[in-house]
């Protein structure tokens, strides 16, 4: 496969996998500005726009007036999520993947251009004030429908060659790193001193769509070092760190050693990550930091990836 | 529909109707198929059929003032008919067009013995911006110059005229393919009634074209379609061929030569290419022989090519034979190269570098069409009974100056087809380009890029200003 097109295709998926994430962190913070205390949705706006890399361009108030609350989450959600400047908004990401797919739709099926194609001009038909004016949380519902649908298109249209496994690479990457991103982000505003925040914890299993293992697995009582040990280890949960960095492995080794000097390389860096998890993690007092190299980890993988498959020099 | 208030003109021949207002013979079932269908039904189609185009992104790339926007072509969703005996014209004028076109550059490259036997001035073929120094003493495989040809031809009331020969990145047959795609569907039973000649075996046959060109003879050639990038007007094209022919889509950063031979990057290395389809001009193929500023190109191609060890299809230089100075002398070449009439006739074409022809060119600008040599798409021309005063002074002006960059024609009424305008059946200009292709053997699918120009009474039918497409249905005998 051209290098080119492997790395379209891989961005194609981490640019998915980043607008999925952060429309399901949106429905959620849309979802609380209904009934949720103003000190719970500043905390989760801090948060999201942390675990993003991404500074609002007017910066995040903690206003403890509700009316002041609710104008301010108007203009963060429009930065999140219309904001074309904000390279990490909903609407870079989806732009951005779909541009990816343009370029790429040689490799891909008709079927996935289409839906990927469909999606995207249904979203640019949207603003943030119609979206406020109906129901914000039902938008980035149907978004995420949209963007789920696609990969749901992929999996049942695409040849399993290169292609295909450089479009799941890109999303395991993507939804590791997001995943170590939005962790980190929790623990830092936890070290604040602020409030434990239950609700904190419960909207981050809701992000992770583990509110139900979670209940299975420790009840209902929601306590921090739990709601990591599963986010983080848990491989048969889909969007866990571990089951994400599992599957970057998995890919790489079907994937086969890059054409550059030290083929191993990309290979090698994803075994080590998996293995933070599946060996340091139990006996590592500091969660926070082993989550930072967890993280790090991921991202040299890419690194490797770019360098051994995409850039090497021919 | 309501047909009554369709308009015809006695002078302008209609692709439907004859010119008393009778359907032609060859067009009833379509005729009847819209008399029983009402103006909301039509739109309908209509409608579906730009909506098509859109969820599919069969667009092309238009640049503004400020950024790159896609466009959807716009569709016409009633077909152009024509009969099986017009089609054998067409097909048999293209085949006997591209062969003489092919000798010719052979010819030129080589010993120019066109020139010598005094059938062509010198300074036409060798002044020419296009023709390429650096191509003298190549041959390529086959002979064959050219491969991928699109020719375009009006109709009028005295018959098929050839316009131009699009011999250096031809376009248009994704457009082909995708309008015969939309419009089959919308009318199922009309299609299948009306027994129309299949054309969704192009990319087929374009497949064996480049593969009976690979420079080692090899049957199972690597392919790569050659494109500027996702910011050339035609992306979705390169990208739909590719996918067509089963060839790689590569940009000149994905590819390196080596050794004399070209590769590309991929995630197992580099790996060769025997074909190359380039829809890349001749100035940015390859920086160390052509452009050296240019960035999409492949240091070292022309080397690889000239070695034999890579095709490039079409071959650089090809472009000297579709200069529109050249274009005149196309019925020459037929005859001295093939001892044949040219079947599909030229426009009557006046080369402004002759003194008795730049003389009348300036006396009769008002009912000329005149344009520049080197220009394509419909721009840098007059077309003198839609111009004023003014514009005929300056480009008066310009002709005066420089008269060898300069041609006349005279004003042709193209053919007109109905189309669905505004719910009502309305006449549009239109035009056609059938793509015939040259490998060992020539092919040519029966169907065409048939473009119409949207706007009232236009003649202009290029996408970029403001033309669209239609499916043409080749009906069998």
């Amino acid at each position: 496969m051209l290098a080119r097109n492997a790395q379209g295709i891989y961005w194609l998926g981490r640019y998915l996998e980043r607008a999925d994430l952060l429309c399901r962190m949106m429905g959620l913070q849309v979802g609380a500005l209904v009934d949720r205390p103003v000190a719970e949705i500043n905390f989760s706006w801090r948060r999201l726009f942390a675990s993003i890399g991404h500074t609002p361009s007017g910066g995040l108030f903690d206003f403890d007036n509700d009316d002041f609350t609710q104008a301010d989450s108007f203009t963060l959600a429009g930065e999140a999520t219309f904001e074309q400047r904000n390279p990490s908004s909903l609407a870079a990401c989806i732009r951005m993947g779909r541009e990816n797919a343009r370029q790429m739709r040689n490799c891909i099926t008709a079927e996935m251009w289409t839906s990927l194609n469909l999606s995207y001009l249904k979203f640019c038909e949207s603003d943030i004030v119609s979206i406020w004016r109906h129901s914000p949380e039902a938008f980035f519902d149907e978004t995420a429908r949209d963007l789920r649908s696609f990969f749901g298109v992929a999996n049942a249209t695409m040849y399993r060659d290169e292609a295909w496994l450089f479009l799941l690479l890109g999303g395991a990457v993507e939804r590791a790193q997001g995943a170590c991103s939005l962790l980190l982000a929790q623990a830092a505003e936890e070290a604040k001193g602020e409030a434990a925040l239950e609700y904190g914890l419960e909207s981050l299993l809701a992000v992770f769509e583990a509110q139900e293992t979670y209940r299975r697995r420790f009840g209902f009582e929601v306590a921090a070092d739990k709601v990591r040990e599963l986010l983080v280890t848990d491989r048969l949960l889909p969007n866990s760190i571990g089951s994400s960095c599992d599957a970057t492995y998995e890919y790489l080794s079907r994937i086969g050693p890059a054409p550059n000097q030290d083929p191993g390389k990309p290979l090698r860096a994803a075994g080590r990550t998996c293995s933070l998890i599946r060996h340091d993690w139990p006996d590592e007092r500091d969660r926070r930091k082993l989550i930072e190299k967890i993280c790090d980890g991921s991202m040299l993988v890419h690194t490797f990836v770019d360098k051994g498959f995409f850039q090497y020099s021919g | 529909m309501n047909l009554s208030s369709y308009e015809t003109d006695i002078a302008i021949f209609d692709e439907m109707f004859l010119p008393g207002g009778e359907v032609r013979s060859h067009c009833r079932q379509v005729m009847s198929t819209l008399e029983r269908m009402s103006s909301d039904e039509a739109a309908e189609i209509q409608e579906r059929v730009t909506r098509t185009f859109r969820d599919e992104g069969i667009a092309f790339t238009v640049y503004g003032k400020s950024e790159a926007q896609e466009q959807i072509i716009p569709v016409d969703c009633l077909p152009r008919i024509l009969t099986g005996e017009d089609w054998k014209l067409i097909e048999a004028g293209l085949r006997q067009r591209l062969s003489a076109l092919n000798l010719f550059l052979d010819d030129i490259y080589n010993d120019a013995k066109i020139v010598s036997d005094g059938v062509l001035p010198a300074d036409i073929v060798f002044d020419c911006p296009q023709f390429r120094p650096q191509m003298t003493g190549y041959s390529p495989p086959e002979k064959v110059w050219v491969a991928i040809c699109g020719t375009d031809i009006i109709r009028t009331n005295d018959g098929f005229f050839v316009l131009e020969d699009n011999l250096r990145v031809p376009s248009g047959m994704s457009y082909m393919l995708a309008n015969r795609k939309a419009i089959k569907s919308s009318f199922r039973r009309l299609f299948r009634a009306c027994r129309v000649r299949d054309i969704e075996h192009y990319g087929l046959e374009l497949n064996r074209t480049l593969t009976e060109l690979a420079p080692s003879g090899s049957p199972d050639p690597a392919i790569a379609l050659l494109t500027p990038g996702v910011y050339n007007s035609a992306f979705y094209e390169h990208v739909f061929l590719a996918h067509e022919i089963g060839a790689t889509l590569v940009e000149g950063q994905d590819l390196v030569v080596r050794d004399g031979f070209l590769y590309k990057r991929t995630t197992r290395g580099l790996e060769r290419i025997d074909v190359l389809y380039r829809r890349l001009d001749d100035d940015f193929l390859d920086p160390t022989a052509f452009r050296e500023d240019s960035v999409l190109g492949v240091p070292g191609l022309l080397d690889a090519c000239k070695r034999g060890n890579v095709s490039i299809v079409n071959s650089p230089g090809t472009g000297v034979a579709d200069d529109k100075s050249v274009y005149a002398y196309v019925p020459d070449f037929i005859r001295y190269y093939m001892g044949e009439s040219a079947i599909l006739k030229n426009v009557a074409t006046r080369l402004c570098r002759r003194p008795e022809d730049l003389e009348y060119t300036l006396d009769n600008l008002e009912d000329l069409v005149v344009k520049r040599v080197g220009e394509s798409g419909g721009y840098g021309m007059l077309i003198g009974p839609h111009s004023t005063q003014a514009e005929r002074n300056e480009y008066a002006r310009a002709v005066r100056d420089n008269p060898a960059d300069f041609i006349s024609q005279p004003v042709l009424s193209l053919s007109r087809s109905p189309c669905i305008v505004d719910r009502r059946l309305e006449p549009r200009h239109v035009d056609l380009r059938p793509f015939v292709l040259k490998g060992k053997q020539s092919r040519i699918v029966p169907g065409a890029f048939c473009r119409v120009a949207l706007r009232k009474g236009s003649l202009v039918v290029n996408s970029s200003q403001g033309g669209g497409g239609k499916d043409l249905w080749v009906l069998e005998d």
